[in-house]
Order: C-alpha cells, then structure tokens, then sequence
C-alpha cells in the first residue's frame, strides 16, 4: 500500500493527527505496537488513572464528608475489584471509541510494531512476527514516552512498580511510598490514600510539582496533608529499594547527609518519563535525536529528514496529552501547506488531585526572573459562595499580570474543577485580554469560576467584592 | 488630568500621517482649538487644533510617521472645570471630535441641544455631502454611535453622534455641505425634555454615560493588544503571507478578528522588498573613492504615487503606440502672435494649450480613450478634465484642468500656470488632484527623446510629449528639416482598442500640424 501519510503511534497525538491528515484529504495509515488504540494516555495515563482519581474521590467523600452533608451510610467498603473492573470498561469505551474514529475518517489501522525500512518506506510487525510493508509519502512519529526507571532501583512490577501497574493493584496498599512528588506520583498517591493507604512521598528538590507556580505546590501540599494525611519528605535523595516480600524498604540520603529508610508494601517510581523509540529503526530514515533521547525536530516539527516529523512526548516540551494534540493537528495542516502556529506558553498544565491543579502562561518565578512588572491577585475559594456550599474551599486563583498594561500574563489556580476552569485563562490570554477584561466579564453565579473573575478584579485595583 | 490627542481619522483611505511641523513647543501652554500642529497624509496637510487648554506635552517628534489613531500628544489639563470633557474626549477618534468644541460642549451645556456641524477634515476640504443618513430623524442616538456617512471628493468618513439624544435632521442627503454647515441636533433625552428644573438630573444622567464611555473606551484605543491577530486570525494571515502589523484590526483594542485576517489585502511587493536592502554588506574594500550611501524616508506622497503606479502596471493591460508630429505651425503660431498673446491674455503662449486642446477635440472623437473601467461597467465621460502631471518638489503631482474642452487657450494657459505654481508651494488640495478623466505628461521638458507614460488610474489613456527635435523629413518628396516631437499615447487595452487609440493619436498629430483644423472643426 502507499500512503500519504504515515502516522506512527496512535495516542492523543497520533490519532488526532491522524483524523486531521484525513480530514484534509490524505491518504492515512495509523500503526500501534499495541492491540488497542489510544497510547499512553487512554491505556496507563490519563484517561484510567482519571476513572480511578474518581471512584476514590467518590469514596473518600463518602466516608468523610457524606454525614456532613446529612447522608449517613453505614459499612463503607471499597470493592478495589469492581473499581478495576470499571476502570477498564471506561478504557474500553474509549479503545473502540477511537477505532470507530479511525474507521469514520477511512484511516486505515495496523497493529504492530512500526519501523523505518527506509525514509518511505514502513514495516509492520504484527504480534505472531509476521511482517508486511507500507510505502509513505510523509511520516509522523508520535511514539510517546515510557517512565523513567532509576538505574540504582529496578523496578520488578510487584512491589516495585510504576503508574502502570499501579493502575492494576489488586488490593489497597497500606502504606504507599511514592518516589517522586510530581503530577503522576500525586494523582496515584491520592487515590490510594483516599482508599485508606498512608503516603508518604519522597522527594529530590524541595516542592512538589516544582515546574508550576510554586504557589500550587505549597497549596497543595498543605491540602494533602490535612486531607488525605499525605507525608512529605523533601531534599531526599532516594538510593534503593528491596523487596522483602510482603514489604519494600526504601533507602535515602536526607538532607542532612544521613541514610534514612522507609518501608512500605510498595513502592510507586514516578520519576518523570522518557520519550520511547526503541525499535523504531529511525537510523534506516537518517533521522538524528536530539538531547535526553529526544528526536530533534525545527519548528515546524520536522525532522533532518524532510517528510519526517516528529510529536508529542517525543519531542521537546511539557509531556502533556494536550500538548501532543495540538502538535498533531499542526503537523497535519502543514502538510498540506497551511501555516498553523502553536503558542506554547498557553498550553495549560493539570493536575488531577483534589482540589485539581492548573496552570497557564508564566509563574511568578518566570516573571522575577524575566525582570518583568507585574502585580498579582488572588482570591480563595473560601470566599466563593458555590465552594461554600459544596464544600470545597480549600484552594484559591492566582492571577499574574502585566503591572503597566494590565495584560494577563499567568494564571494559577488549585481548586474545585481547576482543570476545567483554567480554559478560560487560555482563552483570554490567546486574545491578550487584561485582567479588567476578564474582571468586567459576567460570570455565572455561584460558580467557581467567579473566583477567577474576583481574582481578576484582585489584580485590577485591589476591587475583589467577596473578600 | 491629562488629555491624550490622537491622531483624527481623516478619511478611510488614509492610514498615517507624518508630523510636518510642531507650531507649539514641548511644554507650552496651548488654548482649546489652537492649532498646535501641521500634519501631512499622502494627499494633503492639515491642521491638528488642540482638543483642550493646558501644557503642551508632545509624543511624536517632528518627521515622524504615525497611524491614524495614535497618541501624538498628550496636554495636561488645568483646573476642575475642564476635567469632565476629558474622558469623553479620550474615547474620540473621528474627526469630528478633532475639533474638539463638541466635546466640551456635552460637559458644559448638558441639557440643552447639541448643534452638529461638519467637521474640520483638513484644509484641503472645504465641503461634505452627506452620502446617507444611518439613523432616522426623530431617533435616539447613543454618543459616538456613527449616525451618518459623509463624503468629501476622494474619502468617506463617518460621522459619530456627539451626544446622545433625539435626532433632527437639517442637511438632507445627498446635500453637499460647507465645512461648519449644520449638518443636525440632537436633542439630550427624549425630544424636548431637557426642561431646566430636570437640569440636575441630566446632568447626573450625562455624567453617568460619560463614564460609562470613559469605561468601554478601549474598544477604540490603541493599546498593548492592538494589532494582536486570534488565533485562527493569525494562522490566516501566516498563510497568506501578511504581516499583522499591517491589518487593521476590528476587534476589541483593534485586536486582529478572524473576519479582518480575512479580508486583508496582501501590500504590494515594493514595501517588503525595501527590507533586505538594508543588511547588505558593504563589499570588498578594494574599491578606491568615496562609498558614502545615504538613507531618507521616503515622503508618504512618493510612497503612495509608487505604490499607485505598480498596481496600475499590475492590473492593466497597458500598451504605448507612438507617432511624431511636425511642430512646425504650431512654432511659426507662436512666433508670430507670442507677444500679441501675451499683451492681451496676460499669460504666456506655450505648447501645452494646443496639445491639450487638441486632445479634448480628439476624445471627443474617441471616447473610450477618455473613459474608464469600474468593475463590470465603463464609465463614459461627456467632458475632458485633463490631468497635467508635475513635477513638484514633493514628488510628481497630477492636477487637473477641469471641462478644457470648453477653455479657450489662454484660459488653458491660466490653469496651468495657477496649478503649477500651487504644485510648485505644495498647496494643491485633494480636490484639484482627483477626478481627471485624461493625462497629459510632458517628458520632453527634461530632455526625453521617447517614453512609455504609465496610465494615471482609473484614467484609461495618457498622452506623453517629448522633446523637439530638429530632423530631416520628407516633405512633399522634398528632404526639409523640421522640428519633430514623438508623441506616445499609453492606454488600457481593456477598454480600448487599436482603432481608437492610434486613430485618436493620429487625430492629435493632424489637429497639431494643421492648427486651423482645431478653428474650423474640421
């Protein structure tokens, strides 16, 4: 077969830029080393750890806030079965959600592993070995990324295990030690304390989720703790770990020099992930990485190679499924000679904890580092009416502007539904709105989002009306 | 309070102007209406009047080039008195309120009706129709909402309400008004009830709008985000290859919509190209003398004339036919009555009344040569406004002799003398500069032998004249020599053909070698 284009992976990234191509009128072929379609996120990311984020929720707020609330419910009890059970249906679901897409916008799917025979030419090798050839016009490598092992700490996926086997436990750890006090070890950690597991994280810098606005990180760090009895132990730097069978001791040098141990019944690594390229033959094409086992690629997402591109996980920028999306969508029009233009500083980033985490544009760090003025307002959620009644004030939007010109320049927030709420940020700043814009914009009442409008007004003059 | 003075907007096809002279200094006391400024667009100078009293503060120096629509200057206010104008007067971009007297009239007379008159556009306008009425008479209208459109000879411009009101219409449309002619009133509130014991409560109520505009005012204003293309915007004009910073932006602080990006016109190359030009490296110093380069703006006249005369050559299938003629007469004409002519018309017997006169009587003949093309229709044109082109020290200008074909020739002579002397001063109104229907352009004073003239647009047809010659000819099979001039006839293929063209040419030379024809008609 000979194709237009080749799409290499079919997460967010590779599946989106797949219907794109073929919404304007390429021949596509998608290929997935796997027998299911979605990457990472839809399979071990997002979209499971998401159901899972909610089911816990659910339970959590069952068994703590219900009688509150004036529902009393005796004998709670989690089923971790039916919870994995559901988990894997809503993985399911969206599995032949996107194999419907694929076959809707006439992609035609491969399952196999993909690999460059040559620059135009694809081999596909299914699972029994067998193996057949595309030829292809233009390729899009979008094979994401896998997490990273610490050489010192092999994972062995018993005890030892990372986001994708903690996706599949089959019972509630009891005490839960988490490497790593970034978005995957806090969205996993919080599932599992709301089922009952002690956390304690163990952390090499000194915050969690050190890259967002350090505001975030201090929030939600006090929330974890007071809700969910999170433990926190920062500037450790984590030196091995044994399975002794029904426990793990991990070791760590603390900040004092000294080698602390920890014990648990598993250990979750979610030190960061690495773009994944193994055998995707990419010296066959003369296609060139970059730094850290990134592909290279300019700013139109090619590679050296021209009809190469490369995106996603892959290459450079936030490991974000968003993010991947949009690169895909990018990629697809530019083949086809339109020039569409991707603002990278307004790619929101998440994190699905309770409250959720978001945020977009510069952090207050960037902002002293850059010199910039700039003047701030925030406003908690405590003050907001909607939050009151539902119980969710802990939290509170920060918005960052420009202090002559009053243009937003960031906004963070931690809060009810912030994962939603931060597209209103986006949307503002991709139209260089002010903070007053925003400020004289009616928002619903009560809502969370008027905490944004009241952190904008905050950020305007000082005018937040509910505080 | 500080006011900020921007730039008026002029007319619609008119995009910067360049500060041609501060008459006031930084820091000076001005008075309201004062005219502090003199501006240059490409087509003319005006006059910038103050907007209010206070202390001068100026932003754009003198030479430079600034969009309609931006801060030029900004004058501190003094006193309480005149502090409430000036959030009213901020917002205001039209030239009516370049005028400035309406907006302090709204602060000071509340209440009472608002008389509004045709606004000072430049010095070169000196009157307005009014091309259509957008509200009705008797209607409320907002303040600043455009209620009608007026049209001076080349640009259109909009005429926001200067208060808000009921409306009464004077200036119908159609009319054609002096600049200061009242165009209508509005009546604050509903009509008539600005009665003087409700005086407070207007006062309060207009107060409120005022703020109230004072508030919404970005919409208008240059700010930060002004020319900032959406996203979608700016995926289009990438596409296209168009520069945001040249898109006027519709949306809110003149932020680049969808629908704008879309609309844009692409500028022609000669702009773009001027930019490589400057990194180019000096060459290999084995050349001995002075290399001195040097770099000037270039006049927004020069600019528009350039920008003008690609698209013509552009978007018009444009050829030159030539024929010569025999000046002989018209020489031996002028030899003999030169100073009769001169005693009795006051003014000199030159060469360009027989080629133009001759050319009216040509077109008359042949219209399509002094016609024009207007989309889909052509425009015939039963009198000759024949452009002259001149060289000015501004760059070439193209005035016009309106109806020659009813001037006799000295009252050809007298136009030209008049219009050359204004071109000469720089003083030539838009007016006088639009609206030809034919060129005539005359290379031959300059010493050229042969010339392809490019058509002055929307005209169709120019006519180039060249240097006198003294050549062997034929004559009656004798070889005499005579003093030749080739003519070139540049024309629009479009609208005429090569039968009117060459026959219109070849009626020019008879009429010209046999003067007598042009007396008889014949």
């Amino acid at each position: 077969m000979k194709y237009d284009v080749t799409v290499i992976g079919s997460g967010p990234g590779g599946y989106v830029a797949a219907i794109r191509c073929a919404q304007l009128g390429l021949k596509t072929a998608i290929i997935e080393k796997y027998n299911v379609l979605g990457g990472t996120c839809l399979n071990v990311g997002c979209i499971p750890s998401k159901a899972l984020l909610d089911s816990s929720e659910h339970f959590h707020n069952a068994a703590h806030t219900f009688k509150e609330h004036g529902i009393d419910l005796e004998n709670l009890q989690v089923n971790i079965q039916q919870m994995i059970t559901r988990k894997a249906g809503v993985v399911k679901s969206n599995n032949d959600g996107i194999a419907f897409l694929m076959k809707k916008n006439k992609i035609d799917t491969y399952y196999g592993l993909g690999s460059f025979v040559n620059k135009n030419t694809i081999r596909i090798t299914d699972a029994e070995g067998k193996e057949q050839q595309i030829e292809t016009d233009k390729t899009i490598i979008a094979t994401g990324s896998k997490p990273v092992a610490l050489p010192f700490l092999p994972v062995d996926k018993k005890r030892i295990i990372t986001s994708t086997e903690a996706l599949t436990l089959t019972e509630v750890p009891k005490n839960l030690i988490v490497i790593g006090g970034g978005v995957i070890g806090l969205e996993l950690g919080s599932v599992y304390a709301r089922l009952g597991a002690k956390v304690q994280v163990v952390e090499y810098v000194d915050a969690i989720i050190p890259t967002m606005d350090r505001a975030l990180g201090k929030e939600l760090q006090r929330v974890l703790k007071k809700t969910l009895g999170f433990e926190f132990f920062f500037n450790h730097k984590v030196t091995g770990a044994t399975n002794e069978g029904e426990v793990v001791k991990v070791t760590a040098e603390n900040p004092k020099g000294e080698t602390v141990t920890f014990e648990g019944d598993y250990v979750l690594v979610s030190v960061g992930r690495k773009p994944y390229t193994e055998g995707l033959g990419l010296e066959n094409a003369g296609v060139q990485m970059g730094e850290r086992g990134m592909i290279a690629v300019n700013d139109h997402l090619e590679t050296n190679v021209p009809g190469i591109y490369a995106i996603g996980d892959v290459v450079r920028g936030a490991m974000l499924a968003h993010k991947a999306e949009e690169e895909g969508v990018l990629v697809a029009e530019q083949i086809v000679g339109q020039k569409p233009h991707i603002n990278y500083n307004l790619i929101p980033g998440v994190v699905y904890t309770w409250p959720e985490v978001a945020g977009v544009g510069y952090t207050e760090e960037q902002l002293k580092e850059q010199g910039r003025a700039y003047k701030s307002g925030s406003f908690p959620f405590k003050a907001s009416g909607r939050a009151k009644a539902s119980m969710d004030t802990d939290g509170f939007v920060k918005v960052l502007a420009d202090k002559n010109t009053d243009e937003i320049l960031g906004v963070h927030m931690i809060g009810p539904r912030a994962a939603d709420m931060i597209a209103e940020a986006v949307v503002a700043m991709e139209f260089r709105a002010s903070a007053e814009d925003i400020a004289r914009m009616s928002h619903a009442h009560p809502t969370y989002t008027e905490a944004m409008k009241e952190a904008c007004l905050a950020a305007t003059e000082n005018r937040a009306l509910h505080i | 309070m500080s006011l900020e003075v921007k730039v008026p907007v002029v007319g619609e096809s008119i995009t910067e102007v360049t500060i041609a002279q501060w008459l006031k200094k930084d820091g000076d006391r001005v008075e309201m209406d004062e005219v502090i400024a003199e501006l240059e667009s490409d087509k003319a100078t005006f006059e910038l009047p103050a907007e209010a009293a206070g202390i001068l503060r100026i932003v754009a120096q003198e030479g430079e080039t600034i969009n309609v629509g931006a801060v030029i200057c900004t004058i501190d206010q003094d006193g309480a008195a005149t502090a409430p104008s000036a959030p009213a007067a901020k917002t205001e971009a039209a030239p009516a309120q370049a005028a400035a007297q309406p907006a302090a009239a709204t602060a000071t007379v509340v209440g009472e009706t608002v008389e509004m008159k045709v606004p000072t556009v430049g010095e070169s306008i000196s009157e307005v129709t009014i091309a259509s009425w957008l509200k009705k008479d008797g209607d409320f209208v907002q303040m600043d909402e455009v209620i009608a459109e007026l049209e001076s000879d080349k640009a259109t411009f909009e005429l926001p309400a200067e208060a808000a009101g009921t409306l009464q219409i004077v200036a119908q449309q159609g009319d054609t008004v002096e600049i200061g002619g009242l165009l209508c009133r509005i009546t604050p509130g509903g009509a008539g009830s600005a009665v003087a014991n409700a005086e407070a409560n207007a006062k309060q109520e207009a107060a409120t709008q005022q703020v109230a505009q004072a508030v919404s005012a970005p919409s208008g204003a240059q700010t930060y985000a002004s020319g900032t293309p959406s996203p979608a915007a700016g995926k289009i004009l990438a596409e296209r290859g168009i520069n945001a910073a040249d898109v006027q932006g519709s949306g809110r602080d003149g932020r680049i919509t969808k629908e704008d990006a879309q609309n844009a016109q692409t500028r022609p190359a000669a702009q773009a190209a001027s930019a490589p030009a400057a990194k180019q490296e000096p060459s290999a110093p084995a050349t001995t003398g002075d290399r001195n380069q040097r770099r000037e703006k270039m006049s927004s006249l020069r600019r528009t004339v350039a920008r003008r005369l690609v698209t013509v050559k552009n978007e018009t299938a444009m050829l030159t036919t030539f024929n010569e003629v025999d000046m002989k007469p018209i020489m031996d004409i002028r030899a003999k009555y030169k100073d009769k002519f001169k005693e009795v018309h006051e003014v000199g017997l030159g060469f360009m009344s027989f080629f133009t006169k001759a050319c009216t009587v040509a077109l008359k003949e042949w219209p399509a040569v002094n016609a024009q093309i207007d989309g889909n229709d052509m425009i015939f044109s039963d009198f000759v406004d024949v452009s002259i082109a001149v060289s000015s020290p501004k760059g070439l200008v193209v005035p016009v002799i309106r109806n020659a074909e009813q001037l006799t020739l000295d009252g050809i002579e007298k136009e030209v003398v008049r219009l050359a002397k204004k071109a000469r001063d720089g003083k030539l109104s838009i007016e006088e500069m639009t609206g030809g229907t034919f060129t005539i352009t005359n290379g031959g004073v300059f010493g050229s032998m042969m010339s392809t003239p490019i058509i002055n647009a929307p005209q169709s047809a120019i006519l180039g004249m060249h240097n006198i010659v003294q050549r062997p000819v034929a004559i009656n099979g004798q070889v005499e020599i005579r003093p030749m001039m080739y003519l070139a006839l540049s024309y629009d293929h479009r609208i005429i053909d090569g039968r009117e063209s060459v026959s219109f040419l070849v009626r020019v030379k008879e009429l010209l070698e046999d003067p007598m024809r042009l007396l008889l008609g014949v």
